[in-house]
């Protein structure tokens, strides 16, 4: 259980807010490159830690990540004309550049200065990778850009996905953290999956459902080591990184690709799950990139042209539930990323967690509040710089490995645990 | 207009409806510090506010015979036997900081497991001088905190509902 009052100080990330300040410490990602796929593009809405902003790429190929209204008479600039540079507001003309800098006001005298004075707020976006990334706070802390290793593998080595999530972000979060779950909710997925099934791991998984865990600190965030028997007097050790504030990683399955997700809250109800996959020592075959984009493995299959799952709250997540009884799914709900949004989304937008009954197995999500609660606080009272902001500390990779029963994973996997370019990921 | 039902379900205004009971505390917890250091914690964090966590000290007796022969201690210096200690437990805490402890967390980690008792580790500090004890304790401790602080303990308590 949570106290209401930690509950809400983790949960609310609009500005101003403690939570909302530490998000603000870092790059996150705001779009997807691909909705942005040329200059003069039709701009994007974006929401982003409760601010509505706009996205666009301008005739030089710049991005602009800009307040979404516009500075005159308030009306939304995703109406807006891009053109000539900049990202005309279709109402009265104004115009502005990608630093938000109106450049144009055309009621007013040539070369009247009045424009000068007019700036919207912005912020800047770097495509790294797939991904756009921003950083919402002071210009002035703005830290490096991110080097996780998904962003920074060469491009036929990687893809990501999004989708709309209709929950809070940390009870988003809080799935990437909780290997327990896997032996239940996803073990159909397990054995179908075209990105999870056939790896020796899978065996172990389904073997041992009752796993152990040990919770260790990292510069940057957790490991969380999930443990299972593997032959006589060896144990199969799953081990997720968690990077503040809201990077995870999947530990993977034989040589599958390796995934993860990054949870960037839209408002305090509303979140973006960005879901990678990527080899780090070869390209994604085609079949393996054709299964992500058909939405197995941790994406999803969208609405076409929207990034709404296509199995959603609304349609009761196509819930089958003669595929639940013929051992297809467990939930009846099929694909691993809808099988944790439907639960996830099932327990309303804000999760009330002083009704939580927590069990020793769920020490990864209680040492991770209290990671963020710490770190919210001292950036509050104290301006510390909170961990994950550093790049040294991007530099994770999630691991499965059997090892002997006497051997610790964290003295075990050093080598596993660090992203190291070109070589191959540890799995099992 | 909803549409569908999981779709209604799960909106803030239905939020409303979810049966609201108080929770009684759900777990009789027992707090074992292995050495001089962890029961340092153990007597900060006994003022908490528990329900039904007990709290118990098992510092080094050497003159007390072998080391897996052992008494607790309550924190008010009475004795107690483990096989009491564990009566009417459903999980039980052992916090180490050093590797003093190591013999005594295998045969508590040993009796919780034969009891079926949930058993969880909580190494206090940066882990290295505790080694021993978490090689001790893996085997039995559904988990282990590892490098965890004092805060930890008391988190982790907290959202057991002790």
């Amino acid at each position: 259980m949570l106290r209401q009052d930690i509950n809400e100080l983790l949960t609310q990330t609009g500005p101003g807010t403690p939570m909302g300040d530490l998000f603000r410490q870092y790059w996150i990602p705001a779009l997807l490159a691909e909705e942005l796929p040329e200059n003069d593009s039709p701009p994007v809405r974006v929401k982003l830690l409760s601010e509505r902003l706009i996205a666009f790429r301008d005739s030089e190929g710049r991005y602009g990540l800009i307040d979404e209204f516009c500075a005159h008479r308030g009306a939304s600039l995703w109406f807006g004309r891009n053109e000539g540079s900049g990202l005309r507001c279709p109402y009265h003309g104004w115009k502005y550049d990608v630093t938000g800098q109106c450049i144009e006001v055309p009621s007013e005298a040539d070369n009247s200065s009045f424009c000068e004075n007019v700036k919207l707020r912005a912020y800047p976006l770097v495509k790294v990778g797939d991904v756009l990334w921003t950083h919402m706070g002071d210009p002035a802390k703005r830290p490096a850009l991110p080097e996780f290793e998904f962003a920074h593998v060469p491009p036929e080595q990687t893809y990501t996905s999004k989708r709309w999530q209709q929950c809070n972000w940390l009870q988003a979060f809080e799935g990437g953290i909780d290997s327990s779950h896997v032996t239940f909710l996803h073990s159909g997925g397990l054995q179908s999956d075209p990105l999870f099934k056939g790896a020796k791991g899978n065996e172990y998984n389904m073997k041992d459902t009752k796993p152990f865990f040990e919770v260790a600190d990292s510069e940057g965030g957790l490991f969380v080591g999930a443990r299972r028997n593997a032959e006589e007097g060896s144990y199969y050790w799953r081990i997720t990184p968690w990077v503040m504030p809201a990077f995870t990683m999947v530990p993977p399955r034989g040589d599958h690709p390796v995934h993860g997700h990054f949870w960037v809250p839209i408002d305090d109800e509303n979140c973006w799950t960005y879901s990678f996959d990527y080899h780090p020592a070869r390209p994604l075959t085609a079949a393996e990139r054709q299964a992500m984009i058909d939405g197995h493995g941790v994406h999803s299959k969208n609405i076409p042209g929207t990034y709404r799952p296509m199995a959603n709250m609304d349609n009761d997540y196509l819930i089958d539930r003669e595929a639940q009884k013929r051992g297809e799914t467990y939930s009846g709900v099929a694909g691993i990323a809808m099988q944790d949004a439907s639960l996830q989304e099932s327990m309303g937008p804000i999760v009330d967690r002083t009704k939580e009954r927590l069990v020793p197995a769920d020490s990864g999500i209680i040492k991770a509040r209290q990671k963020l609660r710490k770190a919210a606080i001292a950036l509050r009272d104290e301006g510390v710089t909170p961990p994950g902001v550093d790049t040294a500390h991007h530099r994770v990779r999630s691991a499965a490995v059997v090892l002997p029963q006497a051997e610790s994973f964290l003295d075990s996997c050093g080598d596993a645990i660090k992203a190291t370019p070109g070589v191959p990921h540890s799995s099992v | 207009m909803y549409a569908s039902e999981s779709a209604k379900a799960a909106s803030a205004s239905e939020s409303r409806y979810r049966i609201t009971v108080p929770i009684a505390p759900a777990r009789n917890a027992r707090v074992i510090a292995l050495d001089t250091r962890a029961a340092s914690v153990a007597r900060r964090i006994s003022d908490g506010p528990w329900a039904n966590a007990r709290f118990y000290t098992c510092e080094t007796t050497p003159d007390r015979g072998p080391a897996d022969e052992f008494l607790l201690y309550r924190l008010d210096g009475v004795p107690a036997a483990l096989d009491d200690m564990l009566r009417d437990t459903d999980v039980v805490v052992i916090m180490a900081t050093d590797d003093s402890g190591a013999t005594r967390a295998a045969a508590i980690g040993s009796a919780c497991t034969a009891r079926a008792i949930t058993t969880a580790g909580v190494v206090l500090g940066d882990g290295f001088e505790a080694d021993d004890a978490v090689a001790a304790l893996r085997p039995h401790a559904r988990v282990l905190l590892l490098s965890a602080d004092e805060s930890d303990a008391f988190e982790l308590l907290r959202a057991l509902r002790v």
